[in-house]
This record gives structure tokens, C-alpha cells and sequence, in this order.
């Protein structure tokens, strides 16, 4: 699965994201994002999080080795949800980097739609970033409607 | 520390969304936002699940769930090891949950869309606090409103003599026990089928004669429904009604309507039934400028003084319908000679005093009647019983709240500074008084005055 032109337009936006993954005995663990990179080819992206919020997704990737991931846009709830394997990989520079700026945009929309920073502070902790490589194979759009559930996204090449 | 779900308090109340995070059996994740978890119980939520088939699917194949609650007061974020039990579609406890969401999503424009199909049922077998990055503490625990507070009111209110006192009553009690500046009393005509407001607290203008039909919105909701309803953080809600609200002091001599009052920084919002021996009675309407500002314990007090001003409304119209009438009735005395001109419209008993627009239906059809029988009969001094008697015969619905509706006239009188005053002269009687000649003409039915 691949993910198409209006995607990438969509991962332009001030975004949110929550994390899901399933550990050896199929409990899932969650969690949230602080940011991300696109693939070259589209059929993957790394996913960055908080190891030290989220002790229980670390675990349960090296596990099970899958993944989901929510974002949704807050001002619209426009949101997507992608599925794949997944392992984790060293954290680098850049990916701190795109936390600091993940964060930046996401604490600015919110405090924008009247959320209180105090109250946003804690969902997005740059503490030990972590992250994991996922390898798209399903694309579903997730904004609350008739259309959630459906496939989105585009056939790998 | 460990956790009870009556910890957590402000998680439940829908402000800012869950995430449910659920496995396939073949272990694939599914993670999405919840609008609502309630809480049953100390060992059991229920979530609504009116969109999300795989999280439906999933949670068949494989009860283990995992879910954040996020306070939404501090932003604190909660882990809970959740079991799947059974789903409702259903019964006292699906009506409670579907309610809660109708009355959210109808503040948003989105009823339709969020329209519940069913809830699932959870056994809650773990609660772990989440690390933060920074200070958050829970919310402290607020101190319970002054139980001593409140009983002196309910004892206050059962003295009032009559339905003007008693909504005073409330309406101060909401302000002095549990700290509220913004509230409305509400009165059910059941033969219009809408809620008119008879008592107002902290609003300009005081919106008394406004108007909301049953079914609408949170008050209207509350109503039909006869349960609480509550909105805790208004800052997303669209005001779809704001821009074709009616403006401008002569605007409701046109459209026969008084504007609702209206607080627009408003944060919270609740609405409590007023009900009395099963039938609701009216709807006590509360705001706060505070996001979530209504707590358990303040929702439990707001239903005991409505259950309470309910109550004590209803012995106060039978006691005045029993009052024996006996004074003399004397002839008008007109303290000026000024022209009254009194307009009734027939089709809404809508009444019109020297070109203002006072009030219509029951109330309106009370003062024809009154302005009637001085001009003929020569008398400014009414019973509540022959007022009863000549609008019931009308008015086969109207029985059960007399009292508010002359009280509400009275107000309205007030308040548009009319050369015509109600005035209380004792239990179960009144008097119109007029400042100047009056003339009463029946309008015609264009609709527009």
C-alpha cells in the first residue's frame, strides 16, 4: 500500500497522532505520536514516540512487529489510519528535530481551537524519542462518517 | 497509587476524546478516537461504538482492550486494561449513553452523524497513571456544595408563598450554595409544547417570555427526556442559531418572539428537569463561563432544588386554585389620562400594549381576559379560580400552572415598563391596574403586528 497525492497533501497539516501495537500475549498497547517521516517510495514511514510516556509500545513492537497509526487533522477530524509491520530503529538527530516541529505545529492548532496549553503539555512529551519503521500495507480514512472504515491510499507499485 | 474509576472524574465527561486501541486475532492493531466512555460503575465503562466496525469486530474476537482517558482538566492521561463484557442496544443504560452523545452532537451540528447504534460494556482490571512530562496533577478534589446550604434553602422554598418566591428561591439558591451567576427557570407548556422562561438569573436582557420547544437543544432535551443533560466545554460548539437570532429592542414586536439570553463565552451548560410527582414541570437551565464546571455533586444539588422548586410550584398552584375569592371588587380608578391601547391577536393570544409586544399564548389570553372584564364588568380585581375556569374552558390543556403564567406576565409587564401592572394582592387574587384610559381592539391575523 502506498500512500497517494492527497495523503501526502493531508500529512502537510498540523497534525495529531495515537499509536497502537499488540504484545506476544494479543493485548494491545497505545499511545501517541510526536512526529514522523514519509518514505521516499510511500509504502513506509517511521513513527516517532515518547519510549519513556510509552514503555508498553516499545515492548509490544519488538514482540509482535505490528503496528497502527491514527492522525487526524484537529481542526476538521479529518483523520487516516495506517497499518503494517513494524521494528524499531536507532533514534537520529532528525527524528528529534521532527518531534520539536511535530510538536510546535500540533500545540499551536490546539491552543488555537481553545484548548489550554497546560492541558496539551502532557500528550506530547519529547522525552526518549523512539521509532519505529512501519511498512504500509493497509490505508483506512477514520474522520467520524459514513465514509469511516474505507480503504484510502493507493496500490503499492 | 491506585486508581478507581471515581478517580477520574473529569475523564468521563467527553471533553477531550479517548483512544481505544484494540488486536485482530491475528494481532494487527486498531487504534481510534472515542467521543464517549461512560462510567458504570467502580469496575465497568461503557463505550459508544456508533461508527468503528474493525474496533466492534476486534473487540468479538479478542475482549482485550486498552484505552487513555485524558483529564480534561489537567490534560492527565490514564492507561486502562479493559475486558469486553457484552453490548447493549437497549434499556436504561444504552438511553443514558445515547442521550449523552445526542446532546452533545447537537451542539456541533452533527446529531445525525453521531447517532448511537449500540454500546459495549467493560470490566476494568487495571488503571495506571501515564508518565507526564510535566506537573500535572489530578484535578483536586472541589469541596461537595454546603450540605446545611441547601437543606436551609428546601426549607426556605417549601415557606415561599407562591411560584414568583419560590423561583426566586431557586434561582438565588444557585447562586449562593453552589456558586453560579447565570441560570434560567423554565415553565412546560404542554399545550404548545415548548418551555417558556419565567425566572432569570445574571443574564440583560433578562430573556423572561423567551421560548425553546421541547426536543431542542439541551433544555429542550433535558425536558422530553426527563433526565440531566450537560455540556462541559463549549469552545467547539458552533452557535448555528446566532446569526439569524433576532436583534435589537424592537425586533420582538415584529416577530412576536423574545430573544433567548444568551451568555456567549459560555463554557459549560447543563439543564435539569424540574419534575414533580412525574411530570415535568419546567427545566432549570445553568451556565458557567468555567469548562467543566458541573460536577457530580453540583448536578446532584441542581436536581434536588428542581425536584424540590418542582414540588413546591406544583402545591402552590393547587393552594392558590383552592383559595376562596371575597374581597370587593371595585371600579377602576385611572391614575392618568393617557390612552392604554390594549391589542390582542386571536390566533397566538398574542397581546400588544400601546405597540409593544408583551407576551402570547396562556399568558397573553390571561390578560385579554382580565383587560375584558374591567372594560365590561368594571373590575380590577381577579381570582386565580374564575381566571382558571375562563381560560380552561378554552384552553382544555391548561390546567396545572397558572400561577407561572401570570407570573410571567407580570414580569413582562415589568419589564417592558407597560401602563398596566399585575399586582399579588393576596393568595389566589390580583389586580390590574392601569396608568391611563384603556381600550382593548382584537388584531388582525397578519402575522407581523
Amino acid at each position: 500500500m502506498r500512500i497517494d497525492e492527497r495523503l501526502v497533501a493531508f500529512f502537510h497539516r498540523p497534525l495529531m497522532s495515537i499509536i497502537a501495537a499488540t504484545d506476544a500475549c494479543g493485548k494491545p498497547a497505545a499511545g501517541r505520536g510526536i512526529g514522523f517521516h514519509l518514505m521516499e517510495d510511500r509504502e513506509g514511514m517511521d513513527v516517532i514516540f515518547s519510549g519513556w510516556q510509552w514503555p508498553g509500545l516499545v515492548a509490544a513492537i519488538a514482540e509482535r512487529g505490528k503496528l497502527a497509526v491514527t492522525f487526524v487533522s484537529p481542526a476538521d477530524y479529518v483523520s487516516f489510519q495506517i497499518k503494517g509491520s513494524a521494528s524499531l530503529r536507532p533514534t537520529e538527530a532528525r527524528d528529534v528535530a521532527e518531534a520539536d516541529r511535530f510538536i510546535a505545529a500540533a500545540m499551536t492548532e490546539l491552543e488555537g481551537l481553545g484548548v489550554p496549553r497546560g492541558v496539551i503539555m502532557p500528550w506530547l512529551c519529547p522525552q526518549e524519542p523512539r521509532v519505529a519503521r512501519l511498512r504500509i500495507s493497509e490505508i483506512y480514512v477514520q474522520t467520524p462518517g459514513p465514509l469511516a472504515g474505507m480503504l484510502a491510499g493507493a496500490a503499492a507499485g | 497509587m491506585t486508581w478507581r474509576l471515581s478517580d477520574l472524574a473529569p475523564c468521563f465527561e467527553g471533553v477531550i476524546p479517548s483512544i481505544i486501541a484494540t488486536a485482530a486475532a491475528d494481532g494487527m492493531p486498531n487504534v481510534s478516537y472515542l467521543s464517549h466512555v461512560v462510567r458504570v460503575d467502580d469496575d465497568h465503562v461503557a463505550l459508544s461504538n456508533q461508527f468503528f466496525a474493525k474496533t466492534a469486530a476486534n473487540v468479538r474476537a479478542n475482549p482485550q482492550v486498552t484505552l487513555i482517558l485524558v483529564d480534561g482538566v489537567t490534560g492527565a492521561q490514564f492507561l486502562l486494561d479493559i475486558r469486553f463484557v457484552r453490548s447493549v442496544d437497549a434499556g436504561p443504560l444504552f438511553d443514558r449513553i445515547a442521550l449523552q452523545l445526542k446532546a452533545s452532537s447537537a451542539q456541533v451540528g452533527m446529531a445525525e452523524v453521531m447517532r448511537l447504534k449500540s454500546a459495549d460494556i467493560f470490566r476494568v482490571c487495571a488503571i495506571e497513571r501515564v508518565p507526564s512530562p510535566c506537573e500535572t496533577p489530578t484535578s483536586a478534589p472541589t469541596p461537595a456544595p454546603d450540605l446545611c446550604a441547601l437543606a436551609n434553602v428546601l426549607a426556605a422554598m417549601d415557606r415561599q408563598p407562591g411560584a414568583e418566591e419560590i423561583i426566586e428561591t431557586l434561582l438565588q439558591a444557585v447562586r449562593s450554595v453552589l456558586g453560579y451567576d447565570h441560570a434560567l427557570v423554565l415553565d412546560h407548556d404542554q399545550a404548545r409544547g415548548c418551555l417558556t422562561t419565567t425566572g432569570s438569573l445574571g443574564y440583560a436582557p433578562s430573556g423572561l417570555g423567551s421560548e425553546i420547544a421541547l426536543g431542542d437543544g439541551l433544555i429542550g432535551a433535558a425536558a422530553i427526556s426527563r433526565q440531566t443533560i450537560k455540556v462541559s466545554d463549549m469552545s467547539r460548539v458552533r452557535r448555528l442559531g446566532e446569526a439569524i437570532r433576532p436583534e435589537g429592542p424592537g425586533a420582538e414586536n415584529v416577530t412576536r418572539t423574545v430573544a433567548f439570553p444568551h451568555l456567549p463565552a459560555a463554557m459549560s451548560q447543563i439543564a435539569v428537569p424540574m419534575i414533580a410527582r412525574g411530570a415535568v414541570v419546567g427545566v432549570l437551565f445553568v451556565e458557567s463561563l468555567r469548562r467543566l464546571a458541573f460536577r457530580e455533586e453540583d448536578e446532584a444539588a441542581l436536581s434536588i432544588l428542581a425536584g424540590q422548586a418542582a414540588a413546591a410550584l406544583r402545591a402552590s398552584e393547587m393552594e392558590e386554585a383552592e383559595a376562596e375569592p371575597g374581597a370587593p371588587l371595585g371600579r377602576p380608578a385611572p391614575v392618568s389620562m393617557a390612552d392604554v391601547r390594549v391589542v390582542h391577536h386571536c390566533y397566538d393570544d398574542s397581546v400588544f400594549v400601546d405597540g409593544v409586544y408583551i407576551v402570547k399564548g396562556v399568558a397573553g389570553a390571561l390578560l385579554r381576559l382580565m383587560v375584558d372584564w374591567q372594560l365590561t364588568e368594571g373590575r380590577r380585581e381577579f381570582t386565580n379560580r374564575e381566571l382558571r375556569l375562563a381560560a380552561g374552558s378554552r384552553m382544555p390543556d391548561f390546567k396545572d400552572n397558572l400561577e407561572t403564567r401570570l407570573l410571567l406576565l407580570r414580569r413582562r409587564l415589568e419589564e417592558k415598563q407597560a401602563p398596566l401592572r399585575l399586582e399579588r394582592i393576596a393568595r389566589g387574587r390580583l389586580r390590574l391596574d392601569v396608568a391611563g384610559t384603556m381600550t382593548l381592539e382584537t388584531g388582525g391575523d397578519d402575522r407581523t403586528a
